[in-house]
Formats: structure tokens, sequence, C-alpha cells
């Protein structure tokens, strides 16, 4: 046994039981920040492997280890699946024994403890939130399959998530999409009819059933966050950036269609119901909003984005639908581009900085030229559009399509080569950008979400190319709040986006 | 596909009944023998299941805690790690794995109700300090798979579900956990010792239905044996016998 000797930290071989000490691997650069502590990047000395390390936060435990951190070692060590990241190990700092003080993060004399994953280059959200870059349609298939197969194993494991969203599907450079953070997973049982907290997944994800007080529910919780990531990539942004849990049921509502006993039987029995009931009635209209996506990708998140729990369909019936059967098919994960490493960490803090910077240079009004938001990708709407991309075919390389129907590609020339963010204009992050979205877990607290993470509002975006291309706007007929919060239906900016792209080329 | 009994690290971590046995050199040192050290851990698991019943967790969380309480003890030495300690901190650590979470302030004030004894009397920091060195020891394994579920199962697929056949299974199955069979067998051959024991007891015909099952009977009789060889010889042993044992390991001089 390669055991350490008694009182000693084994920093050498890896043991056939008990763990390594943290020393094994030199800490790179924080890249995240988990459920309960921070994730670090990091290369183990003796291989020159690069991983992942989530540190356990202990120091604020009465009640010792933390039951969240034993929830998601538990789940890990027994979920094995190509589509959920791995543990590899867990190793420790200084045992609880506190003899040394080798801690950086100036914690006291208590150990700490640290999951070891492998390394993924990006989050699901940080690589959207790449200036300039933008998702093609094989890709986001190629995504939303991977995400489907790795919930459709959790939840045929008995396992709920309950925290599906972009910085939590890591991403790496052979094009492979991995669940991470499990420390709000927990399994389940069909029969067993457990009261569950439904204080969880972060707002803009979160489900209307839970938004409505249940504390008995399934894996649609899930599969209700994919329908809002699904929605996101082809739109381009957040399509339900609630503030507050009575607000994100207002957004829901105003969606997908206020709920009642015929769309959604026995609502009126949900906890919160009374306090949370539409006043009015509201239809459904999440084919009419997003009636510029295809008529597949719409069939899939009118499923997806099913008020009632039980209607939703399972991971397993979204990977039945048409949409990843139909041209263009989702792409092979190795044929995706390969990105420079980033995560909405890292996204977050240098468009922090980017921002201070811009504010001591500038004066803070000249900010909304040029705001960054996410590229939508190039669809084709209802009709049989003129010219598919075959699959494993980077649309960019594809000619540029010809304008047909109500017109969502205009989009002019192909892009450049994948380039570094200095292809980028430096600056301009005007919008407000808040700390809290994503990553850091407000959300589950009840905290208030801000209105608008990364889009910034219409007023300011990307009006400098002004354009009477008069293609019916989406949000544009919608309620007065959402056209406040969208790029689309509103033909100027869609041609902003494009003369952006041109310029700046896909990064 | 895992998260089954047979791709899970419980599976994997089945021991041969030899490496169970092993008394550890340092405890071997105290005059530990293999009969006081079966006797320690047969203690420590009525002294989980004793403190369980106060604090009000399933049989399941009991189960988990014991389970781990002897994985430890496949690896740390009773010198090293004191079972009065142990005990308690397994019951700690799987409360929570088993999603019935017990405070630990809860345990240290029924510890001192059950054992006045100066030498059970630990804080709770000495359990959280603990539960660190137990995960480690379990290599943060802390999945258990357990009998009870195949139970229900295979009684009802015996046609022997009646509330008789079932408590007397169910208790049988409880005293599995007096002896180290869940390190070694699978919980379905375990459930299915059972279930032959207690129908064996009740005198129901149970031969063709074993018969049809693809199992090794063979096994199925050892573990009935094991059982069988429990009830007979310790079904009383005196408080001495456990201190003696105990006593030689002289923790807190």
């Amino acid at each position: 046994m390669a055991s350490a000797a008694a009182g000693q930290i084994n920093t050498e071989e890896l043991p056939s039981w008990g763990s390594r000490s943290v020393d094994c691997f030199e800490k790179l650069e924080q890249i995240g920040e988990g459920t309960y502590g921070q994730v670090f990047m990091a290369r183990e000395t003796r291989t020159g492997e690069i991983v992942a390390l989530k540190k356990i936060r202990m120091d604020n435990e009465k009640e010792g280890f933390p039951i969240t951190a034993i929830r998601e070692i538990k789940i890990l060590k027994r979920l094995h699946h190509e589509n959920v990241v791995k543990l590899k190990e867990i190793v420790t700092s200084t045992g609880p024994e506190g003899d040394e003080q080798g801690n950086q993060d100036g914690n006291k004399s208590k150990g700490g403890i640290y999951m070891v994953f492998e390394y993924m280059d990006h989050d699901l959200t940080g690589l959207a939130d790449r200036p300039g870059l933008r998702f093609t349609v094989p890709q986001i298939k190629c995504y939303m399959k991977q995400l489907l197969t790795g919930l459709h194993y959790c939840h045929v494991n008995q396992v709920l998530h309950r925290d599906i969203k972009g910085s939590n599907l890591l991403i790496d450079n052979e094009g492979k999409l991995k669940l991470a953070d499990f420390g709000l997973a927990r399994s389940f049982c069909s029969n067993h009819e457990g009261n569950l907290t439904n204080r969880v997944i972060t707002l803009w994800y979160r489900p209307p059933e839970l938004l409505l007080g249940a504390t008995k529910y399934g894996p649609a919780v899930d599969i209700w966050s994919v329908g809002c990531i699904f929605a996101e990539l082809l739109h381009g942004k957040p399509i339900l950036q609630g503030r507050s849990e009575p607000d994100q049921l207002n957004k829901i509502f105003e969606l997908c269609g206020s709920p009642d006993e015929i769309n959604w039987p026995d609502v009126s029995k949900s906890p919160w119901y009374n306090n949370f009931k539409p006043t009015r009635t509201m239809k459904r209209r999440v084919r009419e909003i997003f009636r510029h996506f295809d008529s597949h990708a719409l069939d899939l998140l009118d499923q997806l984005l099913a008020l009632d729990p039980n209607q939703r369909c399972t991971a397993k019936q979204a990977l039945d639908a048409e949409y990843f059967w139909a041209d263009p098919l989702p792409c092979d994960p190795k044929s995706l581009p390969k990105y420079e490493s980033s995560h909405e960490f890292q996204t977050k803090k240098k468009k922090q900085q980017r921002r201070q910077t811009e504010e001591i240079t500038k004066g803070s009004k000249s900010q909304h030229y040029h705001k960054h938001y996410r590229l939508p990708p190039i669809q084709h709407t209802g009709q049989a559009p003129p010219q598919w991309y075959g699959p494993n075919h980077p649309i960019n390389d594809a000619q540029p399509p010809l304008s047909a129907g109500p017109s969502h590609h205009h989009y002019g020339k192909p892009h450049g080569p994948p380039g570094g963010p200095s292809r980028y204009p430096p600056g301009n992050q005007g919008g407000p950008y808040h700390l809290n979205r994503g990553g850091q877990v407000g959300g589950y607290s009840g905290g208030p979400y801000p209105p608008q993470g990364r889009a910034p509002p219409y007023a300011g975006s990307g009006m400098a190319a002004p354009s009477s291309r008069g293609a019916p706007g989406g949000y544009g007929v919608g309620p007065p709040n959402y056209s406040q919060t969208n790029q689309y239906g509103i033909p100027a900016a869609g041609r902003g986006v494009n003369i952006r792209n041109q310029q700046y080329g896909r990064q | 596909m895992a998260a089954n009994f047979w791709t899970s690290s419980h599976y994997k971590q089945l021991f041969d009944q030899e490496y169970v046995d092993v008394v550890l050199p340092l405890d071997k040192e105290k005059g530990i023998t293999l009969e006081d050290f079966k006797l320690i851990k047969m203690h420590m698991a009525s002294y989980i299941s004793k403190l369980a019943q106060h604090v009000k967790v399933r049989q399941r969380v009991v189960a988990t805690a014991v389970t781990y309480m002897r994985r430890v003890y496949t690896r740390k030495s009773m010198s090293e790690y004191d079972p009065r300690l142990v005990a308690p901190t397994c019951l700690y650590l799987a409360s929570k794995a088993e999603e019935s979470t017990v405070q630990a302030k809860l345990l240290v004030f029924y510890i001192r109700k059950i054992y006045s004894d100066e030498k059970y009397r630990y804080e709770i920091k000495d359990i959280l300090e603990m539960e660190m060195k137990i995960l480690e020891a379990l290599d943060y394994y802390l999945v258990v798979y357990h009998p009870y579920r195949s139970l229900s199962q295979l009684l009802q697929d015996a046609g022997l579900n009646d509330i008789s056949m079932t408590q007397l299974t169910w208790g049988v199955v409880n005293d599995t956990y007096k002896m180290d069979l869940a390190l070694v067998h699978p919980p379905h051959l375990i459930a299915l010792a059972c279930i032959y024991i207690a129908s064996v007891l009740r005198e129901k015909d149970t031969t063709a239905w074993f018969e049809e099952l693809r199992v090794d009977m063979n096994v199925v009789k050892n573990i009935s044996m094991e059982i069988l060889d429990f009830y007979e010889n310790h079904r009383m042993i005196p408080d001495e016998r456990f201190n003696a044992a105990l006593n030689k390991l002289a923790f807190k001089p």
C-alpha cells in the first residue's frame, strides 16, 4: 500500500485508499466560484496534467463536512458518463490536525479539502459570452444533445441536478459538454414522495412549479432549465431574466401563458398558487415570440417549456425530437473550433476590469456604443430555407445564405478565423454587470437577480448601424416589458449584429 | 451505466473474510484478539443503534453507519481510532449521507445520556475532527447498498410478504449488521439468507422458489450458517466482556 506514514500527508503516489495532499498540485488561477468554494485551475506537479481543484469551504461549518459536499461526492462517485464531469480524486491540505499552515487563502489552521476534477476549458456561459462568438446551429444541436444525454443519464440514475445553467455546463476543446457542479443535486425516489426544497435552481432557470412552492417534484425541473438554455442559445441571451421570484413567475406567464386547470391540472393546489396566481389571463406565446427559430427547434422548445411539469417532455423524449434528426444534424463535437479557455468567472472578471478602465478613461456617458452582447446563431425560419449548411460544416464557410422568409439571416460575409480577444475592440462594456449572476448561488437563496446580466437594453444595443429593414420583430409585438430586453425584432439591432460581425470576425 | 450495485464502489469494496478479520498490528500489540475485535465491533454496532433510536433516524442510517464503522476498521486500528468516538461519528456522517441530518450537539447530548462512563464522553469538536478522518479512511465512498430494498421485492416474489414473515426477516437483516456480512457479501445474497432462515423458522417451504433463482445456494446457505452461528454464540454477551476488550485499548488514561 502506498499510503503515507502516520501523521504525514502523501504527496507522492496515488494511494490505494486515503487521500493525497493538495501539495501535489500547483494552483494556477481561480476559474470559478462553486456552491461552496472556489475553483482553481491547477497543474499536477508530477505529471503536468491540468486539473480543476474545487475547494470545499470548511470555515463556516458548524456541522462539520458540508452536506452539499457530501451529496456531490456521493453522487459523482457513482455517476460515470462522458457527459458528466469526472471527479478524479479528493485531496486534503494539511489535515484536520492543522499542524502546518500551508494555506494560501489565509484560512486558519483548519485543513482544506479539494475535489479534483478533470479540467475543462470552458463553460457554456463563458463561451457564449466571448466577444463576437456566434454558435452555429449544428454546434447548438451538438451541445444540446450532449446536455440532454448527460441529463438523461442522471435522471435514469435517479439524480436531479437542480442547478442546470450555462456556467455549470463545461465544455472542453474537443467539443465535449459535461454537467458539473452537483452541489445542489439530490437522489430522488420515484416512488418515495420525499419533501424536497423548492429553493433550488438559479432563478432565471427555475421552473414554475418550484416558484409556486412545490416540494414534490422530479426530473422535469431540470428539463425546464434545459429549455431556458436552449432558447438562450438560439436567442443570444437569457430569455427569462426575472428580478425576483414573483417577477420570474410573471415573465414565465407572459411567455408561456397563465396556468389554469386546463393547461396544468391541479396547479391551483400548488402551495403558493394563491399568492402568485396571475391577475389576468395570458396566452402562450412561445411560438410567436420565438418564431425566428426553425420549426423543429420551436417544437422542441415548446415541449421543454411546458408549464405543467407532467406535460414537459423527458430528456429521452427530447433526444428523440425531430430537431436532432433533421438537417442540419448535430455536428461531431471534435469538429468544433477550439477556443481559448473561457469560464464565466473569467469573462466576468475581464469585463469588469474592462469596464473599470473604461470608466476611468472615458466619461460614463459615451458607453452605449458597441455594447457587447451575444450573437444568436443564424437560423432559418419557418419555410424551407434556400440553402442548408450540411452537418459538420461550420456555417461560416458556407455561402452566404440568401435572405428568404422573414429574414434573420442577413449575414453577409464569412467570418474570419477564430482569433484572440485582441481582435475585439477594447472597452465598451457599458451594461450593468452583476457578480451574483451565474457562478454565485444567489438564485436559490432567493436573492433578487439583476434584470439584465449581459444583454444591454434595446436603447443601447448596437444602434450604430441604422437600417430600415422591415422584418416584423418577434419580441416587438410582445408585452411591453419584453420589448425592453431584446435585440430581436428590432431589425436595426439585428443589422448591428451583422455589421459587427463582419468587422471583427468570429472569435 | 452505473449507479447500481454491481458498478458501485460498494461492489468493488467487498472484501474477503480473511481481510476483514485482520487485527491490525497496533491493536495486536495491545493484546486485542480476533474475538475481541469482533466483540468490539458488535458492541459499537449496538451503540450506534441505541444512539440512533434516541435521535430518531431510520434503520437505513444505522445500517450505513455500522457499515462505515466496519470499513474504517479494515484500515485503521482501534488504538488510533477510538471506537467510542468512531461509532457516534459514523452515525453523524451516515445521517448526512442518508439525508436525515442529525446535529452534532444532539448526538453529544444523547451520548452523555446513554453512557455516564467518562470514556464515552466526547465533545462536538471531537466528532467533527473524527468525521474528516473517517471520510478519508472511507476514501469518500459513502454510498452503501443494503439488503432492505431487495428484501421486500424478494418476499413479494416468493409470496411471503405477510406481516409476520416481513417482520421476522427484517429483524434478521437488522441483526446481520452485528456481523461483518455487509463487508463481505452483496446485499441481495444477505437478503436471501435472511429469507431462508425466516422461512425455515416459520416452516414455509421455499425450496422450489430458491431453486428457480439463479443464485449460488451454497453462498446463501453459508451466510445463513454464519447468522445462525451468531445467534447461538453471541446472543447474550455480558457487558464485562466488551469492557474487558475495550480496556485493552486503553484510551484516555
